[in-house]
């Protein structure tokens, strides 16, 4: 069958399954002409990945990264004394979150979220899949999907995590898996779009922050798991 | 009672903690957005008619974006987000000179034009091979060729970011393409 334009770009471009690119192939192989025409379009990306690729090794002019770097210190937090009575209006605030956050996250049978020693700790299935789940072998229907699993420099090992109403990054205290970061869940999120280490790029970037040298492999990740996830002094 | 104290006191520190993080997220939107930054710059460059015009268009996308963050929905991909950003600045800038050029021209014309239009041929003159050629494709077709050729978004990306079917995609690249295959293999 003759292969038209489109789907000769669209070889070029990657875009075809398996059986669009072996018929492709095969017609290259018989036919100069079309071959002619794919190497013109390698060529033309050859091109054009020439000219425009070095912009992405320029030096970002400063006028630019001044515009990111005044909004980061702009949220940085700022320390003023205070007023007695935004210690009350805080302490009224926290009483109202407190009692809303006592009927939901911290009834017995409740959610993944519960506080210990000040500490945001994760409970129930969320608290058993960090314990237990290997991100090299997990269900597909499982709650929680693990991500990564990797040492932060202090030594501790952390987990990202990503379920249907919360997705994160925990690291194994003492008194179990306490929350550094949370975010969205994965919800409805389109799984093309999901990435490798979880879905939500924030968690992702914390994981990147607090990891000291490499991601743990399958072997290391069980290994850790099977010791109770002690903190890893000597593991680098 | 004191359960209760302990409980508000418990409550009181995790809000400290949960407000931390919604710092530390504040902060990764411009982290990231920073890393994003010579890719954005790339992507302009494919668009805008010269290295000058296309860190314009940038700038005035990051006003836009640190203006509109809120507009972000965490957990989706900030570089679709930023590059529809840039795209729609490059076109607001196009139609805004193509505004200035229609206004100002004919009052100018007698004293200048001569002058002008020699400017533009030596403009020209200087650009790059690529850079004449990529300017002069339709807009819809460059945009496409910038996403796909030069960024390397699937079509299937390319289309969502610009709102449009498919096969309009791939008939706009068929046709950019060979444009800019016949005009950059005659010179």
């Amino acid at each position: 069958m003759a292969i038209d334009d489109d789907m000769l770009m669209a070889f070029a471009d990657g875009e075809l399954d398996q059986i669009g690119r072996a018929r492709v192939e095969r017609a290259i192989a018989g036919d100069p002409d079309l071959r002619a025409r794919l190497e013109q379009q390698q060529r033309l990306r050859a091109t054009l990945a020439a000219h425009y690729g070095p912009a992405i090794d320029e030096e970002v002019p400063e006028h630019l990264r001044a515009m990111l770097a005044t909004n980061v210190v702009a949220f940085a937090p700022t320390r003023r004394a205070r007023q007695p009575w935004q210690t009350f209006a805080a302490l009224a605030a926290s009483l109202v979150v407190g009692l809303a956050l006592g009927r939901t996250v911290l009834t017995p049978a409740g959610g993944p979220i519960g506080v210990e020693n000040g500490a945001l700790i994760a409970r129930g299935p969320l608290a058993d899949a960090l314990e237990t789940q290997l991100a090299s072998a997990q269900a597909p229907q499982s709650a929680t999907r693990i991500g990564l699993s990797f040492a932060a420099a202090d030594g501790r090992l952390c987990r990202t995590f990503e379920g249907a109403s919360i997705s994160g990054l925990a690291c194994r205290a003492d008194s179990g898996w306490q929350l550094m970061m949370t975010a969205a869940g994965a919800g409805g999120a389109r799984p093309d779009y999901r990435q490798a280490g979880g879905a939500n790029p924030l968690v992702a970037q914390a994981a990147q922050e607090l990891m000291a040298g490499e991601a743990l492999d399958a072997d290391a990740e069980r290994r850790a798991r099977d010791s109770g996830w002690r903190r890893s002094g000597a593991s680098r | 009672m004191t359960y209760f104290c302990l409980l508000v006191d418990e409550t009181a520190e995790s809000i400290r903690f949960l407000l931390k993080d919604w710092r530390r997220l504040l902060q990764a939107f411009e982290r990231e957005l920073l890393t994003l930054l010579p890719r954005l710059r790339r992507f302009a460059r494919a668009l805008a008619r010269d290295a000058a015009d296309a860190d314009d268009v940038v700038q005035v996308a990051l006003e836009r974006a640190l203006k509109a963050r809120d507009q972000w929905a965490p957990g989706t991909r900030l570089d679709s987000w930023m590059m529809r950003i840039v795209r729609n600045c490059w076109i607001d800038e196009m139609r805004s000179r193509a505004r200035r050029a229609r206004t100002f021209v004919p009052e100018e014309e007698g004293l200048t034009v001569g002058s002008g239009a020699h400017r533009e041929v030596e403009i020209r003159a200087e650009m790059h091979a690529v850079d004449k050629a990529m300017n002069s494709l339709s807009p819809e077709q460059r945009e496409v060729i910038a996403l796909v050729l030069v960024e390397g978004l699937a079509y299937r990306e390319a289309a969502d970011l610009l709102d449009i079917p498919i096969g309009t995609l791939t008939s706009r690249l068929t046709r950019g393409r060979q444009a800019l295959a016949q005009m950059l293999e005659a010179a």
